[in-house]
């Protein structure tokens, strides 16, 4: 008896679950273009719909962290169903280039519209938008014309005083792998152990604890992602009313992070992959990602309307290929856990 | 069905079950130690001279401390509402398990949002409430979410077992602690074990926690390998030694306490009668029961329910909580028939059944982003397969329907089918199969009769226990899902890991909500299954 309401509870389930697989799969009539990306932020999903609305084309993803993605593309090889692959930080597209799983695009729109430091020599994958590396402090605790670049952390006056997330984060990795190829590996190697020693606490939480953490007076300055401090502006004032923002400007300039698109090697539909690419890039979409995730857009041409990102102005951000940053990826990893830097 | 009824034709025997439980759940495993016999050795190197002492000794300090913790808030929390009668009782019945639908990361999320500086348990406590972080934190936020594991199980037995043995205890003028002690513990100590290794396994697969506490364990170091070195041979290779290292500990625990197993003596199972408290003793029974639930449920949820007042829903997480209810449920039962299956084998099978069932338990300690690299891996061997038979007809397996999820789930959780399914059988006494079988009953109607009411609540303890798993699965889920399906585990990731966790509130809030309705249905196939022991 019981078994057999087991069964009718295994056959509704297998049933809503063909359900399921069907509502999941291509539908036969529309265009669909399938999208692999390690991003999940609001502007990306204004963006498919706006793509969805004007094309007429069904927009299907998968998100995953960048790591995965890469393995899942890697195992299905021929038979997988990326059509357009978006990944955060420049090291993780290195990656992904470096397994073979781009394929290059040529698009005179796409090369006007991208500066070259921005996207790859041969196409293989365009920024999207970009985010720095910024220092966060307590104006009442510290004074602006003490800090200067990222070698600031490393002062001996800062001692106790520096929040930051652990070394296997990829925008610390990103960072250090970007001061390698600045500085060569000793004097980057002195600046990691430094700024260990400097730290107010063990690195936990992520970039919006540490800058809760200054505010608390747990610390008086952090290492952040400028979008996390123009977040908290907008939505979270009373958190950074008495902090402030620094472009770690000196020698020679903030490190600049990309998130990266490009047309998957083995896409099933690549025409429509580089025009969603191509409709990434436009007026409109660009916009997205400053006003809804308040990243600075890889077309700089565009103009938007983000009273936080307006205020903190403008800065001089390092001219370092972006592939060093996956070159260097590995050795900066190393040279963290020589600091001592968990 | 047709597994089940198998089982029925003894000349084929059981060890079949045992030894496909076995595959399927190691075969992830295989496809690790593949990857791990491939890889260079020059980052295990690197990591050798510099971390990995740290991170041994962070994970061993963590297991030990964790271990310690869940067996303060299970095992006398268990052992009060198995065996005796106070207020709120039924009430703890359903409440202590529940914060194991809570995925750790997001009550660590929940308990450091509360507890740093400038939130609101740090501001009412004046800063003397330390902040939940480092080791202590990350022992405090396992202990707080796994203890469940040691409850349930230990619950179950000391329902079940050594009754009489304590009553005769009692009887001989034996105080209760001492009945308690020298009776109904090491009785109930495989349940206890059994819940242990799960606490242990969870708390070294565990990476999502530790690293955003800020205490880098083993598991760590293995992330580390794959993501920053970008060497998932590295990372395979050190998931391997891992998994080696439990499995001398739990292989060193059975030999230690080989021969010591006891068995309450066969006849019939009486219902549990319980001890009803003095008002006095009910205080400290309850506060007893209700510290474990504050921690684990009452406290996060607060929190999460703050956040997610205070902040508007950016998507509505209807579709999430459908997915997760279509493939948790959907894994719970296919894992209650591997599991039984297995139980079956090991109870019946000669050495090589019960081996096997043995081994299939080990893919638990591995990191659940490792353990994807190996279902990805050993998917792509199917697909291969797949293609060279039907050519490019073939049907995807990864993303082309839920398939590939539920053969990664199966590979990750059967396992923890099978412990409650051997402990729901383990009630059933080989006097009463012989009974029945020589008042003419066949084989499956000995299981129909006899075997499956006894093990129904051990049977909906397994179902409740992967329902849980598949519900907090992550990274499996994340990339082996079909396109736009969503769970809730997924959602509150993705809000989690931008930093936004006033929106991961809702996603998380629905996931434990989720385990209320589940629990409530076990509590009921509990509580008939002792009325079936009344009748029979």
């Amino acid at each position: 008896m019981r078994l057999g309401i087991l069964a009718v509870i295994v056959a509704a389930f297998s049933l809503s679950a063909c359900d399921g697989m069907q509502s999941g799969g291509a539908s036969s009539d529309g265009e669909m273009l399938v999208v692999f990306s390690s991003r999940h932020y609001d502007s990306d999903y204004a963006l498919y719909d706006a793509f969805e609305k004007e094309t007429g084309v069904d927009v299907r993803t998968i998100e995953a962290d960048g790591d995965l993605l890469v393995e899942r593309l890697k195992a299905d090889g021929a038979r997988s169903p990326a059509d357009v692959i978006i990944t955060v930080d420049a090291g993780r597209l290195w990656r992904a280039e470096q397994e073979g799983l781009f394929a290059p695009l040529t698009s005179d729109t796409l090369e006007q519209a991208v500066p070259a430091d921005k996207r790859h020599p041969d196409g293989l994958w365009y920024g999207l938008a970009s985010r720095a590396r910024v220092l966060v402090y307590a104006k009442d605790r510290i004074d602006e014309g003490a800090l200067a670049g990222y070698e600031s952390l490393a002062d001996p006056a800062m001692k106790g005083r520096v929040c930051v997330r652990s070394s296997g984060n990829i925008y610390n990795i990103s960072l250090l792998a970007a001061l390698i190829d600045r500085w060569g590996n000793d004097k980057a190697q002195q600046w990691a152990t430094s700024v260990a020693g400097n730290f107010a606490r063990d690195p936990q939480g992520g970039d919006t604890d540490q800058i809760k953490a200054v505010a608390a007076g747990e610390c008086d300055v952090a290492l952040v992602n400028h979008y996390y401090f123009a977040r908290l502006m907008r939505e979270d004032k009373d958190v950074v009313k008495d902090l402030a923002l620094f472009w770690p400007e000196a020698d020679p300039g903030v490190h600049v992070n990309v998130s990266g698109v490009g047309v998957a090697k083995h896409a099933p539909n690549p025409d429509l992959a580089k025009r969603f690419i191509e409709f990434a890039m436009s007026e409109k979409s660009q916009r997205l990602f400053a006003e809804l995730t308040n990243e600075y857009p890889a077309v700089q041409s565009v103009t938007y309307e983000n009273a936080a990102l307006a205020e903190l102005g403008e800065f001089q951000s390092d001219s370092i290929s972006l592939q060093k940053l996956g070159e260097n990826q590995a050795e900066a990893q190393k040279l963290f856990d020589r600091a001592g830097w968990p | 069905m047709t597994q089940l009824s198998g089982i029925g034709r003894l000349n084929i025997g059981p060890a079949p079950f045992g030894v496909a439980a076995a595959i399927l759940c190691t075969l992830p495993v295989i496809a690790l130690t593949f990857m791990a016999l491939s890889g260079g050795g020059e980052h295990l190197e690197h990591l050798v001279e510099t971390q990995l002492a740290e991170y041994a000794t962070n994970s061993i300090l963590l297991v030990i401390s964790t271990i310690i913790g869940t067996l303060i808030l299970g095992l006398p929390s268990a052992w009060l509402v198995a065996r005796h009668e106070f207020p709120g009782r039924r009430l703890f019945l359903i409440a202590l398990p529940l914060p194991l639908a809570m995925p750790s990361y997001i009550a660590a999320y929940a308990w450091m949002a509360m507890t740093m500086a400038g939130g609101p348990v740090h501001s009412a406590s004046a800063g003397i409430f330390p902040t939940v972080s480092g080791l202590a934190g990350a022992a405090f936020v396992f202990s707080i979410c796994l203890y469940p594991y040691i409850f349930l199980l230990a619950r179950q037995a000391f329902e079940n077992l050594g009754m009489k043995s304590f009553e005769a205890a009692r009887t001989l003028g034996a105080s209760p602690w001492r009945a308690f002690h020298s009776v109904s513990l090491p009785l109930a100590r495989p349940a206890i074990m059994a819940g242990t290794a799960l606490v242990v396994m969870e708390t070294l697969a565990d990476y999502g926690t530790v690293d955003f506490l800020g205490t880098p364990t083993f598991t760590v170091g293995i992330l580390r390998a794959w993501i920053s070195f970008g060497d998932p041979e590295a990372a395979a290779r050190l998931a391997m030694i891992l998994l080696l290292l439990t499995l001398i500990v739990f292989g060193g625990e059975k030999l230690w306490h080989r021969g010591q197993s006891v068995a309450e003596l066969g006849g019939r199972t009486k219902p549990a009668r319980r001890l009803v408290l003095s008002p006095k003793t009910s205080v400290v029974a309850i506060a007893c029961c209700s510290i474990p639930v504050f921690f684990g449920l009452v406290a996060p949820i607060w929190m999460l329910a703050k956040l997610a007042l205070e902040t508007q829903a950016v998507r509505s997480p209807f579709d999430a909580l459908q997915g997760t209810v279509i493939v948790a449920s959907m894994s719970a039962i296919l894992a209650v028939i591997v599991g039984l299956g297995a139980a079956y084998a090991a109870r019946s099978g000669g050495w090589f059944a019960k081996a096997s069932v043995q081994a299939a338990h080990i893919g638990y300690a591995v990191p659940g982003a490792v353990a994807a690299l190996g279902v990805i891996a050993i998917l792509a061997v199917f697909q291969n397969l797949l293609d060279m038979a039907f050519g490019p007809e073939a049907p995807l397996l990864a993303g082309g329907g839920i398939i590939g999820l539920l053969f990664a789930y199966q590979a990750r959780f059967a396992a923890a089918a099978i412990g409650p399914c051997e402990s729901a059988l383990a009630r059933i006494t080989p006097s009463m199969d012989h009974a029945a079988r020589s008042l003419g009953a066949r084989r499956w109607s000995v299981i129909r009769r006899i075997h499956a009411p006894m093990a129904l609540g051990g049977i909906a303890t397994a179902a409740l226990l992967v329902f849980i798993e598949v519900m907090k699965e992550l990274p499996a889920t994340m990339i082996l899902r079909p396109l736009d399906f969503e769970t809730l585990a997924v959602s509150a990731h993705h809000f989690a890991s931008d930093e936004r966790l006033a929106q991961a509130a809702l996603p998380s809030l629905l996931l434990v909500g989720l385990g209320i309705p589940i629990m409530l249905l076990v509590s009921w196939l509990m509580a008939r299954q002792q009325q079936d022991g009344v009748h029979s």
